[in-house]
């Protein structure tokens, strides 16, 4: 920084002025030109984790399937272990991807015609095996009449799928996770609202912020019980927002959590 | 006695390959493999495919390419198949108008692949 003292005169301290202008708008370029840099970065390496897991998954299949032999059963459960492991870098590696195409402003929506009630069908069901595991219940209620949506498929389908993965992940053995699907008019728009709710450890009113945040955690600690990109939600919001709605939660600290979005509905009609 | 059906696996992964390979040759295909479209241009044209697994990724250009340049040869494989790592609706879209049977998102659970592949060389 230069000095300016009284003796300055006001044409220098334009100069200055001008200076000073200067100098941040470089930074600023620069850090933009970083920044671009890193979701490449971040793009690349997703796609150079991605490929190698893919031979991972694969081989372990073929091994766990007896195609080159019969394993013991200790022997399936390890080798079903290598791929449960792979899949869940796998989801981790494509969330980091979402996200950076997301950061990038490359995710683009393909709209089409669905009906919310099958994709919480198809999300729940590809959970079902985990909520067993766990040993908690999971309930699915679509009010009547909720109209369908022209929204990308994919996308709900992937916050849907972000939102439950979150409640079980959270929800201690003997609680309760719950889908509810209803429609909600006001004078000018109708729209989906789903709710995703749990009775887990719940979210402090001062951390609501914090968890659509990217690369946030509650517990950011290494010793934390639950893991995760922390990207989820911040690519969860995003989706919402890009298919024109919103998405927000309800929760204290040890009352458990609801999350809600709500999209506008495509046809009002039905 | 039938011939094994000819697989041709399309990807510049070796470690894909490897694997994929593995589970086609154990399970009673004849299998080629082709990290390039060049490559697959020419494995496809030598000896008819009955199902080709294609990567959309390629280090000289768009794997649709290959299916579009065996076609003009007159060798388009029975059944062509994409692999890909993205399940988006424009990537479904561009595959299909290509001529794929299907879109396969990486990795393909290897119970799937198989079925879909005795499928279609069933027919």
């Amino acid at each position: 920084m230069h000095p300016v003292d009284s003796s300055t005169t006001a044409e220098h301290r334009v100069t200055l002025l001008e200076e000073a202008l200067n100098e941040a708008a470089q930074v600023n370029a620069e850090l933009q030109s970083r920044d671009a840099l890193k979701t490449q970065f971040l793009s690349n390496i997703s796609h150079d984790l991605r490929t190698p897991l893919t031979a991972i998954i694969t081989h372990a299949e073929i091994l766990r399937d007896g195609i080159l032999g019969p394993l013991s059963e200790r022997q399936r459960d390890s080798v079903a272990s290598i791929i449960g492991g792979g899949r869940q870098l796998l989801d981790a590696v494509g969330e980091i991807l979402t996200y950076a195409r997301g950061a990038a402003n490359q995710l683009t929506v393909s709209p089409s015609e669905f009906h919310i009630s099958a994709v919480v069908a198809q999300v729940s069901a590809l959970n079902e095996p985990l909520i067993a595991k766990k040993g908690l219940s999971l309930s699915v209620d679509v009010a009547d009449g909720v109209p369908s949506l022209v929204a990308d498929r994919e996308q709900v389908t992937h916050v849907v799928s972000n939102l439950l993965g979150n409640a079980i992940a959270f929800t201690p053995a003997g609680g309760r996770v719950w889908v509810n699907v209803t429609c909600v008019r006001d004078a000018t728009t109708t729209n989906v609202q789903v709710e995703v709710g749990d009775t887990g450890i719940g979210i402090a009113p001062e951390h609501h912020d914090l968890v659509f945040r990217e690369f946030a955690q509650v517990d950011p600690s290494p010793s934390r019980r639950h893991h995760g990109t922390g990207l989820g939600l911040t690519i969860a919001r995003r989706l919402v927002e890009l298919n024109g709605g919103r998405i927000w939660l309800e929760s204290q600290l040890g009352e458990g959590s609801r999350f809600f979005f709500a999209l506008p509905a495509g046809d009002v009609t039905r | 006695m039938q011939a094994r059906p000819h697989i041709l696996i399309v990807d510049d992964s070796a470690l894909v390959t490897g694997a994929l390979t593995i589970l086609f040759e154990e399970t009673g295909h004849d299998v080629s493999v082709a990290g390039s479209i060049r490559d697959a241009v020419a494995a496809g044209s030598a000896r008819s495919v009955d199902v080709m697994l294609l990567d959309l990724t390629l280090p000289d250009g768009d794997g649709l390419a290959t299916l579009l340049e065996l076609r003009a040869r007159n060798a388009e494989p029975r059944v062509t198949a994409a692999l890909t790592g993205r399940d988006a609706a424009e990537v479904q879209a561009r595959c299909t108008a290509a001529g794929c049977r299907a879109v396969l998102v990486k990795p393909v659970p290897i119970a799937e692949l198989l079925a879909r592949v005795r499928e279609w060389t069933a027919a």
